[in-house]
């Protein structure tokens, strides 16, 4: 028959193929040219070895017999199979378990030395063994530890004492003996391993290296690339959704919050207008009470670590005589107005005022009312103690704290904020009016320099670090001042810098007819705090001004806070003791301090590095460094309160010091260290506001940028600077006795000679940290 | 050695040459010349071998030679009087075109690769002398595309005279060459650009610039270009594993130290290397493992499959690799164990779950492979083992619900596996179908494909290879002629152990959805 003419169609996969057998085709022979038609597939062989001798026999056999035949195999070179101490070499025998093996995934090493001792070392072992008992595993171990502590270097003698922790004789032996077996090995080892990638590239052609680490990501798919960067993104994005969706929940919530706000005021003010209530009396009876509690509290989580930036603290509190406003103390330092005041404009945020205008008169703009601040109504303080603490967020890119976020040291005990006992004592009990109260808040002190008692005072932190004393009179004060005499031996005149003034809104204390006697007695029961300076400390220069604790001293205050806390009661001899250390330390910082500022008062802005610089030779650098730690520490604190603060030595009103000080990050209760401000600009001014650094997480809003300003304010410590810097407004003297007088009891502030000041107490302190949540300290100079 | 030789090689050689006759000529990296071999039917045979490298032991030299056309597993060292020296061909650069003429054999000889780690000034001289221009000695050589060198004729009819002209012209030539040389490298003797590229570069792509790392899937490399002299030849003598001593095929790159020891120890169940018997001894004390480390999937008889996780099992994938490298010649080993599964064969004794064979399979592949290494240990080869092995692939492929087929080149010995695996398991769909309502059966290729799981394209080269494809009519038909008929009823008689998807306890892993492998 003669060939077909056309051309076969293409092989079709999907196509049914008749099966036939050759029986059945008596023409088949016809097709067989056709076969070519279907194109050749490739047997997956490399060409050249394709064509092997072997190879070619061994398929040109199988197609004619169909079957492999005995000589037509490919030869391969031999294997033994008779190892004779086969069954020597492999002890015991194993039973076929019934269940299929399964390996647990970690239950594969066993920690087993990776040397195996050869004929060699077993000698040195025998030899050893004469002496001591060694074991092959113990050398073994030896070994191996040796071997893998080195790389290119073997380990010395003394880093195998540390390693091996062995028998001195037999550290010896074993290691002269690694030595020397090592200096012959061929291998870079004395165990074989497999030669490493190095990563410079040389090794890319090394026969010999081997699973080398697949570098790039392997692709998956031809169209689809998984690749990193892309998977990032979504991650990122992801994140970013997340958040939003947070922060739109924290608005609703805020909303709505406003609204019901909004909705209680217009009732308030309808129920008012049917009273006729028009000079707001009976209002100011009807909410002092409530101002007593702390404010309504909310803890903000946001779980992307933002939280610092929506976590604030308000403090609202009316003052009981109902003219002062409602204070309302955030970061973002908020002003606000009397609380049922709906006329005055809105203004949520301060924002923060260009620095070169200064002594300009506080504006109007930054004005809230109460609606405003309930949105700020966050309660931070508690919330470290429980698992949101930075440590349990490891996303760190997300955290705006950065180098300053809080984290936890080992070793340190973290004591949870008592909330009930600070309000429980402070708060919850209006009737623990007068000198209770003031007890409670205030302590009695006394200043080395000039050697007096300054009555009941609280201490705090000011801005850059100062230590501020809030003097409080009392109807003790004359008492007190016979204790002056009483207590010290040596005699000053007291009444050279005790201008006491008494507040507008002071009550008389119903216990005030204590005597002399009594208030001695209470002291040493404890009943009474009462600090007063070591004997030992009280050289020096009497013009201590600024103080700038180190660090420690702030932390062991802050401990020092926690115990007195507990305890809700005075404090023990033993804190006092550990306080009166943390002084002596401050203060020897505060005349280092003093040392450096003498030289350029007309500087204003100086920073302390400079002031260094320029005392250079009679500074210690020791205590130059820890100024500067401190100061900055303290700059940053400042930071806290965000925009409007930040220049808040050119608008008082905006003013919120940070009468507190934490540590970096942390936004736990504030441990403050006071320093005494040298302000006798507000001197002048009588008092000055400085709202107080609400108590919030320090450094949360914390930016490097303005770090420097406030190190320069921190550092212009000079009565005289601050004078210029500090313009006292009414609205932010207003702020000042707002926030002291939460319940009119309060103290109207006696600006302390700086002088004075310079003895930093305790009991300022914990008063403070005891009320910290709820209340804002005024700052007195 | 020349390398040693003060004087250029091809001026000594040719001196050497004129004495004619005895064997004090050197036989160097790259001649080729009959060396002795016993064939399986233990009868003396002299193929072709080419000199890949010579040693110096104590009192004597020896070689060792690859057999051209024979498979690299066959290369050995040779003492000698194996080789024919009447027969000597010396390398000859021009012939020494690279592997793409696709010419048998015609790998790059060793010197010059050689040559690419000795000074720079000797492999000049080396590299030069066998580019020497020589003239064309027609129908001369067994192996056409290597022109032989004049000397080595197996002829006297140089005279003395002649051969002198030629040692003259040789020198001559050899000036010439080095002007030529230094002029125009590239363009007059392109195989002399090499001594430039640093060490370590391969000589086939002295156009190509820098060789770049090879691609990161699959676990075969079929460029060979990136070979040296170092991975063309066996490094270890022998390997003790179990009962058994393996002479290893090919090079595996176990570390350097241990490749001159006359035996290496492996653990039997944890693959270690071991350099002593008393190490592997003490070793056995602290290794408790009597079976593969990985969770067993398969168990009937003795016959078990377990598989393990390149990733999570680093230590055993590198040591299985390790051993498997040994025996095969287009493994790869220059990256991680990291994206492949490893399913071990095992065949249990009292002693424990023996390592029979295995087959390594990626994660994910993009080509389809269902196989990436398939071996089976030399000592259980030929015994039905390495159908097994690829039998349970598919049943894998199967259960997975894909084809599949093994990752390529395929070696000599897989080609011949999978053929007859693939034929078997095709004749016997093909066999099994019954006339449907008196209609002849009938059966798509693509039906074939899904219940074998054997790739397309692989059944139609079965099916193509069986000669069962056949247009008839119009049409594409099968015909089953009568020997294939028998041939298979007997192959299929031989056959036993076939794997029982029952006894199969796999569920695939979608490692597409794992962020690692």
């Amino acid at each position: 028959m003669s060939k077909l003419s056309f051309r076969a169609r293409a092989l079709d996969a999907a196509k049914p193929l008749p099966i036939y057998r050759n029986k059945d085709l008596p023409d088949l022979n016809d097709c067989v040219s056709i076969n070519r038609a279907v194109p050749q597939m490739p047997t997956g062989m490399e060409k050249e070895e394709e064509s092997e001798h072997h190879l070619q026999r061994a398929i040109s056999a199988q197609s004619v017999f169909r079957e492999k035949k005995e000589n037509m195999v490919i030869p391969v070179p031999e294997a033994e199979s008779n190892i004779t101490y086969y069954d020597r070499l492999y002890k015991g025998e194993l039973r076929i378990p019934k269940q299929l093996f399964h390996i647990q995934p970690l239950g594969l090493d066993n920690e087993q030395p990776d040397y195996d001792m050869d004929s060699e070392d077993e000698i040195l072992l025998n030899r050893l063994n004469r002496k001591m008992e060694i074991k092959p595993i113990q050398f073994e171990t030896m070994v191996d530890r040796l071997e893998k502590a080195s790389t290119n270097q073997m380990v010395t003698i003394t880093e195998a004492k540390l390693l091996l922790n062995e028998d001195d004789y037999l550290l010896k032996a074993v290691y002269d003996y690694w030595v020397r077996k090592r200096k012959n090995c061929r291998g870079p080892s004395l165990i074989p391993l497999i030669k490493l990638e190095k990563r410079d590239g040389s090794t890319n052609n090394d026969a010999y290296v081997a699973f080398r680490r697949r570098t790039e990501k392997m692709q998956t798919r031809k169209n689809r690339k998984n690749d990193e960067a892309s998977y990032e993104k979504m991650l990122k994005l992801r994140r970013e959704f997340s958040r939003t969706v947070t922060i739109l929940e924290m608005i609703k919530r805020r909303e709505k919050s406003k609204r019901e706000l909004l909705h209680l005021t217009l009732e308030v003010v309808e129920k008012r207008y049917q009273m006729g209530d028009f000079t707001g009396e009976v209002l100011s009876e009807v909410t002092a009470p409530l101002a007593e509690k702390p404010v309504y509290t909310v803890p903000i989580t946001v779980t992307n670590g933002n939280r610092h930036n929506h976590k604030a603290e308000i403090k609202i509190k009316t003052h009981k005589s109902g003219g002062l406003p409602y204070h309302g103390y955030h970061h973002v330092s908020v002003k606000d107005e009397d609380p049922f005041d709906f006329v005055r404009p809105k203004k949520k945020y301060t924002r923060r005022e260009p620095l070169c205008r200064p002594g300009r008169p506080a504006k109007r703009q930054h004005i809230v009312n109460k609606a405003d601040i309930k949105q700020y109504d966050f309660h931070s303080s508690g919330e470290e103690d429980y698992p949101l603490s930075p440590t349990s967020e490891p996303d760190e890119e997300n955290d705006p704290d950065g180098t300053f976020a809080f984290r936890r040291k080992a070793g340190c005990h973290y004591l949870a904020p008592c909330l009930d006992q600070t309000s429980g004592l402070l708060w919850d009990h209006p009737e623990l009016a007068g000198l209770d109260a003031l007890r409670h808040r205030q302590s009695l002190t006394a200043l080395s320099v000039p050697q007096r008692c300054v009555g009941l005072a609280r201490r705090r932190v000011g801005r850059g670090g100062r230590v501020l004393l809030d003097r409080a009179s009392s109807d003790l004060d004359g008492v007190l001042k016979q204790l002056d005499s009483g207590v010290f031996s040596s005699s000053f005149p007291k009444g050279l810098s005790d201008p006491q003034v008494p507040t507008q809104n002071h009550r008389t204390m119903p216990g005030s007819a204590s005597s002399l006697t009594d208030l001695l007695s209470n002291i040493q029961a404890l009943r009474w705090r009462f600090f007063r300076p070591r004997s030992t400390q009280g050289d020096g220069s009497g013009e201590g001004r600024t103080g700038r604790p180190s660090m420690d001293n702030r932390l062991s205050g802050g401990l020092f806070v926690h115990t007195k806390n507990s305890g809700s009661g005075g404090i023990t001899e033993e804190q006092y003791q550990v306080h009166q250390q943390a002084l002596a330390q401050m203060q020897k910082q505060q005349l280092a301090q003093l040392q450096l500022k003498a030289p350029p008062p007309q500087q204003h802005f100086s920073l302390p590095e400079r002031q260094n610089t320029q005392t250079a030779g009679s500074t210690d650098c020791i205590i130059s460094k820890t100024l500067d730690s401190a100061g900055a520490h303290f700059a940053a604190s400042a930071v806290i309160s965000a925009p409007g603060q930040v220049n808040n030595e050119n608008k008082p009103d905006n003013t919120s010091v940070n009468g507190v000080v934490q540590p970096l990050g942390t936004s736990r209760p504030p441990h403050s260290t006071s320093t005494s401000q040298g302000g006798t600009g507000l001197d002048r001014s009588g008092r000055t506001p400085s709202s107080c650094g609400p108590l919030l997480p320090a450094s949360h809003s914390t930016t490097p940028q303005s770090l420097p300003n406030h190190r320069g304010h921190g550092s212009a410590v000079s009565p005289a600077h601050h004078h210029h810097n500090a313009r006292p407004s009414p609205s932010s003297l207003k702020l000042a006795t707002m926030a002291t007088s939460s319940l009119d009891r309060v103290p109207k502030v006696t600006p302390a000679i700086s002088s004075m000041a310079r003895d930093n107490h305790e009991p300022e302190r914990l008063a403070l940290n005891g009320i910290s949540e709820t209340t804002v300290p005024m700052e007195v100079t | 050695m020349y390398v040693h030789s003060p004087i250029t090689p091809c001026a000594r050689l040719c001196s050497q040459m004129t004495k004619m006759a005895d064997s004090s000529v050197d036989v160097i990296e790259g001649c080729r010349l009959p060396v002795l071999r016993k064939n399986q039917e233990n009868e003396d045979e002299w193929p072709l071998a080419e000199i890949l490298s010579v040693k110096e032991i104590p009192g004597r030299k020896l070689y060792y030679v690859h057999y051209i056309d024979f498979n690299k597993r066959l290369d050995e060292w040779v003492t000698p009087e194996r080789l024919d020296m009447k027969k000597l061909q010396f390398p000859k650069k021009e012939a020494k075109t690279p592997t793409k003429n696709g010419l048998p054999g015609s790998r790059p000889s060793s010197p010059e690769r050689e040559v690419k780690r000795k000074a720079e000034s000797v492999s000049l001289a080396t590299q030069v002398s066998p580019a020497t221009p020589v003239p064309s000695l027609p129908g001369l050589a067994e192996a056409s595309q290597v022109s032989v060198y004049p000397a080595v004729r197996d002829t006297n009819t140089f005279n003395l005279k002649s051969n002198a002209h030629d040692d003259h012209e040789q020198l001559t030539s050899l000036t010439t060459v080095h002007q030529h040389f230094i002029t125009f490298p590239l363009i007059c003797f392109p195989r002399c650009a090499n001594v430039y590229l640093p060490p370590g570069e391969d000589s086939q792509d002295s156009s190509d610039g820098i060789p770049s790392a090879p691609r990161m899937t699959g676990s075969l490399v079929s460029d060979r270009s990136h070979d040296d002299i170092v991975t063309r030849m066996k490094n270890i003598d022998c390997i003790e594993l179990g009962r058994h001593r393996l002479k290893p095929w090919y090079f595996s790159p176990y570390p350097q130290e241990l490749t001159t020891l006359p035996i290496l120890y492996l653990c039997e169940f944890c693959l270690k290397y071991l350099k002593s018997l008393k190490c592997l001894q003490r070793h056995l004390t602290k290794c408790n493992l009597r079976h593969p480390p990985g969770n067993e999937i398969y168990r009937k008889g003795t016959i078990s499959f377990f598989e393990i996780d390149g990733r999570k099992n680093k230590t055993y994938s590198q040591n299985l690799c390790l051993l498997a490298k040994c025996f095969l010649d287009h493994k790869t080993l220059y990256y991680d164990t990291d994206p492949f599964l490893f399913y071990v064969m095992t065949e249990y004794d009292s002693k424990g779950f023996h390592i029979v064979g295995y087959f390594s399979k990626e994660k994910e592949s993009t080509e389809d492979y269902n196989v990436a290494c398939i071996l089976t240990l030399p000592p259980y080869q030929r015994r039905g083992y390495g159908k097994l092995l690829i039998e349970f692939s598919y049943e894998l492929s199967k259960v997975e619900g894909k084809t599949g087929t093994p990752e390529k080149p395929l070696s000599d010995l897989g080609l011949l596996s999978y053929r007859s695996y693939w034929s078997q398991t095709i004749l016997e769909i093909l066999m099994d179908l019954k006339p449907d309502n008196g209609e002849r059966p009938q059966i798509t290729i693509n039906e074939i494909s899904e219940i074998t799981s054997v790739k397309k394209e692989d059944v139609i080269s079965t099916l193509q290879y069986l000669n069962l494809i056949n247009y008839y009519k119009g049409q594409y038909i099968l015909t089953l002629s009568e020997d294939i008929v028998e041939g298979h009823e007997r192959a299929m008689q031989k056959r036993h152990l076939p794997i029982d998807p029952k006894c199969l306890h796999f569920t695939p892993k979608d490692w597409s959805k794992r962020g690692k492998w």
